[in-house]
């Protein structure tokens, strides 16, 4: 009986006929707490601060302090749930850490140094890229491992889509070019890598210096075309496949590396991920 | 050498009396109680004062002394899930084992024989939903100390289940609603389809009569882990590998799951061992269980151990470790008109499914990746290029898509020889089926009160092969044995009671007939058990069971679960009269009344009410009988002409009706009566026409050249403000309440 009584008049309220006031005390308690949150620059100062007003009232994130002011309703919100949407955002902080992948998502100039702590709680954590682009120098048994696994970052970036990334990973294997250490290469192995290393680092700067994903993989064709050159002159501790997708580039058609004989295509991403089929394969 | 064979035999007994004679005792008090999961006070069922009920151990060899105190003033039931058990103890009321009537007391004995995960659960009605379950842990005797943590998945909607149960045979869209709060698009209106840009598949799903697409029928107001929202675990430490045990103990919900501190490796699955396999995420389904090995990284961490509802609604974590919190990826929202494009590819005009060919089975291909943004990507890219990927049989294929590995059946190997003994083999085949739309769920078009036993013989080897031809997945579950999925593995296919089958799919699987009595196979999402979906095998020449003396009459309790009448009212109260109709309905028939009642008598009083029957497998022909009351003050000299140019003159008509209703591409529903008058009536009717969120389009029209259209607007679960014009009594405004 109390149930319809609520529903009539919630009824007559919304139809205009009666209006009717909620009379509930309302809870004027604003609780003001700072937590520690870790950031680097203005724009970061933007997602944390628009993360947290998903919850709070007010927040305010200090750049020097690395610090979050936050204002709430008690009854509304916690602190736990506040924290929790800035770290989905991709900002650790005391009580909670960012997912990898939120991480990862953030803008080159956002990625701030995680803590030692933060760092090896996400070192296991299930993005594949990542534990890949880790590349212990010591352990290193072809001099080009590192550049390969970056080749592989960008390449696994343009299967998801993901500009951002792929000019970020392009920009670290522009580096790694760099300091590959030619005293490790053999004569045979020295030729080839002359021969294609500048054409690789031009590729590598272009995809570093655009964010626009279809530029990105028009440069790829070369950079990957170079790249399994160098790849069948200076192998691989593994087999590397090389995969063919007709439709690119109005039906000229692409190539690509890969290190998996399934078929995820960089040329289109999700749409047609399967589409392609390997032409070579170099063990 | 005769005297060593004594010693054996002596060591032997002694040995098995020491084993015998551990009994374990439990006593289970079950109450009413009142608890607030989400935000309000509501009935559920506690057992010892808690929910999940408690977590019971065991030792493989024991006997278990369960003693159920039942203080409800209804009759309740317990089911052991998954044990190997006398047929008496299975616990399903009517068919196994006596109900426990309301204040008695029931004792369950019976022997342990194996070890592993498992859990229990009322068998009685909805009771399940409202807090009736709970783990059933059995250890190895002599197994070498491991780290452990068990954990009980459930779901809690603040609605009473016998009320989900009830609207979701009314096709009612309010959980759609409720989820569209958390989840913008959940509604799949033609508003949503026109800003997703996908106007036409929306429109091209209507036409396939199909309502709007989901993983899950039900919304739930909170997923909980071990009774609550979030759970800690902060005992385990840098290094500790903990077997987590995991059961989804929930009615009708499967849950994702994923673990922050890296990926996890499933040990075991239904309480059988599996060899170890590392995974980045999996699927649990409703009553499934499985033991994954977590390990936990750092110290001063706490790993988030994410439970996710497969409509993404919401979720429930377990953090294990103590310390600051590792957040797991949360997964990102469905696109649901990438789902609902694949199912207007999927299905055919006369309701079939089309695999196109891909041969799916275990859990392999998920066509649901397509909605799935961390596999295919945030949003469809413009299409630059034709290429028919529709034969690449990966398209589906999760872990071919993406470099996260996703769990399926065919990763799961036996570390044993599960080979059935020999003996004959007796196949069977079934199809499951099912009508969204009306929420009929069955098998080879029947449900359990429609079919016989499915007698089978000790010693026999049984193997089904299963065929799932309706739109959602099924848990399908059988009591009191172990079956081998069939996988690939040949002679190490794994043993499992409950086997997850996806929409298309062809699984088999086989078990070696070796017990005696009645036992229960079916769907374990609550409202499909209910509505039928199951089958009984029963062992030929069983010994009579004790507890049942009357089997005849028993079961026929049993049938009534799935023979239940659900009904539905629904009034207009408007400014120029008043609409409405009344269902009153099963599986297969429904008895319906529609009036009008004008206010005055120029305008009328009309009572028109139907009884029919559904024909067919998808239920859209409806054969009916019926009576008319007509009662209209006709002005003098006025005559009725229908566009047959029959006339009506009379003040009261009554009349007798035959009549036809099919249900036309775009849900619209076709009538067709002549009544002992013999007057003629074909009419077009389509209700509930999705426009937005909450605004719902109607329209009729009929050869008596009367029409209808109306909106309303959805308020929330029993009101809805309205709007329409009719013929007979011209424009008009109200509510309508809808029970
Ligand atoms: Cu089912």
């Amino acid at each position: 009986m109390k149930n319809w009584k609520i529903k009539i008049t919630t009824l007559l309220a919304a139809i205009g006929l009666v209006s009717v006031s909620t009379l509930q005390a309302q809870n004027k308690n604003v609780v003001k707490e700072t937590y520690k949150v870790s950031g680097n620059c203005g724009m970061c100062k933007k997602t944390i601060e628009t993360a947290a007003t998903k919850k709070a009232s007010d927040a305010e994130w200090s750049e020097e302090k690395k610090e979050l002011k936050v204002s709430y309703d008690p009854g509304k919100t916690n602190a736990d749930e506040i924290l929790k949407a800035v770290a989905y955002s991709g900002y650790d902080n005391e009580k909670y850490f960012a997912p990898q992948a939120a991480y990862s998502k953030l803008p080159d100039c956002c990625q701030y140094e995680r803590s030692a702590k933060a760092l090896a709680s996400n070192k296991n954590a299930y993005n594949k890229t990542d534990k890949e682009q880790s590349p212990g120098s010591q352990q290193e048994k072809v001099a080009l491992e590192s550049v390969y696994a970056l080749y592989f970052s960008v390449k696994d970036a343009l299967v998801k889509t993901d500009a951002n990334t792929a000019s970020s990973k392009s920009k670290e294997l522009m580096n790694a070019l760099s300091m590959v250490k030619m005293e490790s290469l053999n004569a045979d192995q020295h030729k080839v890598f002359m021969k294609y290393v500048s054409n690789l680092k031009t590729d590598a700067v272009s995809i570093g210096e655009s964010k626009d994903i279809s530029k990105q993989r028009e440069h790829f064709t070369t950079l990957s075309q170079n790249m399994y050159e160098v790849m069948k002159g200076i192998k691989p501790s593994y087999t590397v496949y090389l995969d063919h997708c007709p439709m690119f580039n109005d039906g000229k058609g692409a190539n690509w590396v890969s290190k998996e004989s399934a078929i995820k295509n960089p040329y289109y991403g999700s749409q047609m991920m399967t589409c392609g089929k390997i032409s070579e394969t170099s063990k | 050498m005769k005297s060593f064979r004594i010693l054996i035999l002596f060591m032997l007994c002694t040995l098995n009396q020491l084993v015998a004679q551990k009994k374990v005792r439990y006593d289970l008090y079950v109450r009413d109680t009142l608890v607030n999961f989400a935000g309000k006070e509501k009935h559920a069922y506690a057992v010892n004062g808690q929910i999940p009920m408690p977590e019971l151990h065991f030792t493989e060899g024991d006997t278990a002394e369960i003693f159920i105190h039942n203080e409800l003033r209804t009759e309740t039931s317990i089911h052991w899930h998954g044990l190997i058990i006398p047929n008496e103890q299975d616990g399903v009321p009517y068919l196994t084992t006596a109900p426990i009537k309301a204040k008695t007391t029931h004792l369950y004995k019976f022997p342990i024989v194996q070890s592993g995960t498992y859990w229990y659960h009322s068998h009685t009605k909805l009771q399940e939903q409202s807090g009736m379950y709970g783990a059933f842990i059995i250890h190895k005797r002599n197994a070498p100390p491991m780290k452990e943590y068990t954990l009980i998945l459930s779901d809690w909607t603040n609605m009473k289940p016998f009320e989900v149960h009830r609207r979701l045979h009314m096709a009612n869209d309010w959980s759609a609603i409720k989820k569209a709060k958390i989840q913008k698009g959940a509604v799949q209106s033609y508003g949503d389809a026109i800003a997703a840009g996908s106007l036409k598949t929306k429109f091209t799903n209507e036409w396939k009569r199909m309502l709007a697409m989901d993983v899950s029928d039900v919304y739930y107001d909170k997923f909980l882990s071990n009774g609550k929202p979030e759970i800690e675990a902060p005992q385990f430490k840098a290094g500790d590998k903990v077997r987590v045990r995991i059961i989804n103990g929930s009615s009708s919900t499967y849950f994702w799951l994923n673990y922050a501190g890296g990926q996890m490796e499933v040990a075991a699955s239904d309480g059988m061992d599996v060899v170890p396999v590392p995974v980045d995420r999996m699927i649990i389904a409703v009553a499934e269980t499985y033991d994954v090995l977590l390990t936990i990284p750092e110290d001063s961490v706490a790993y988030e151990f994410l439970a996710t509802s497969e409509d993404r609604i919401r979720n429930t974590s377990l953090w294990l470790g103590r310390g600051t919190k590792q957040l797991a990826s949360p997964l990102k929202p469905l696109k649901y008109f990438d789902g609902m494009k694949m199912m207007n590819d999927m299905m055919k005009m006369n309701g079939n499914l089309d695999d196109m060919g891909m041969n799916m089975s275990l859990q392999q291909m998920d066509m649901n990746v397509v909605m799935y943004p961390e596999i295919t990507g945030e949003k469809e890219e413009k299409k630059d290029h034709d290429h028919d990927s529709r034969l690449d049989n990966d398209r589906y294929n999760s872990n071919a898509l993406s470099d996260i590995v996703t769990l399926n059946y065919a990763m799961l190997k036996s570390p044993v020889k599960t080979t059935l003994p020999a003996g004959p083999t007796r196949v069977l085949n079934f199809t499951l089926s099912g009508n969204m739309n009306r929420y009929v769920w069955s098998i080879d078009n029947k449900t359990v009160s429609e079919t016989d036993k499915i007698l089978i013989k000790k010693g026999e080897n049984i193997r089904i092969v299963l065929y799932n031809n309706s739109m959602m997945r099924h848990p399908m579950h059988l009591h009191g044995h172990f079956f081998r999925i069939v996988n690939g593995y040949g002679d190490y296919s794994p043993l499992k009671n409950v086997l997850d089958i996806m929409p298309m799919e062809t699984d088999t699987i086989e078990f070696a007939a070796t017990e005696s009595g009645d036992w229960f196979f079916h769907c374990h999402i609550l409202y499909h058990m209910m509505s039928g979906m199951g089958r009984i095998f029963s062992y030929e020449n069983s010994p009579p069971n004790p507890q049942l003396p009357n089997p005849e009459k028993a079961i026929k309790k049993l049938y009534k679960d799935d023979r239940e009448f659900h009904f539905m009212v629904q009034n207009d109260f408007a400014s120029n009269g008043n609409d409405g109709e009344m269902m009153y309905m099963n599986t297969r028939y429904n008895l319906q009344a529609e009036w009008r009642l004008g206010y005055n008598d120029m305008h009328g009083y009309e009572v028109e009410t139907h009884f029919g029957r559904y024909i067919g497998k998808m239920q859209w022909l409806f054969p009916y009988v019926g009576i008319d009351y007509r009662y209209r003050k006709m002005g003098i000299d006025e005559v009725e002409k229908n566009i047959f140019g029959q006339k009506n003159t009379k003040d009261i008509r009554q009349a007798l009706c035959f009549g036809v209703q099919y249900t036309l591409p775009l849900l619209i529903v076709a009538d067709a009566r002549f009544d002992t008058d013999g007057k003629l009536r074909l009419s077009l009717m389509r209700e509930d026409i999705p426009l937005t969120k909450r605004l719902r389009l109607n329209f009729m029209g009929n050869s008596d050249l009367e029409y209808m259209a109306g909106f309303k607007y959805v308020l929330d679960k029993n009101f809805s403000l309205s709007a329409h014009y009719d013929s007979d009594m011209g424009l008009g405004g109200g509510f309508t309440f809808t029970y």
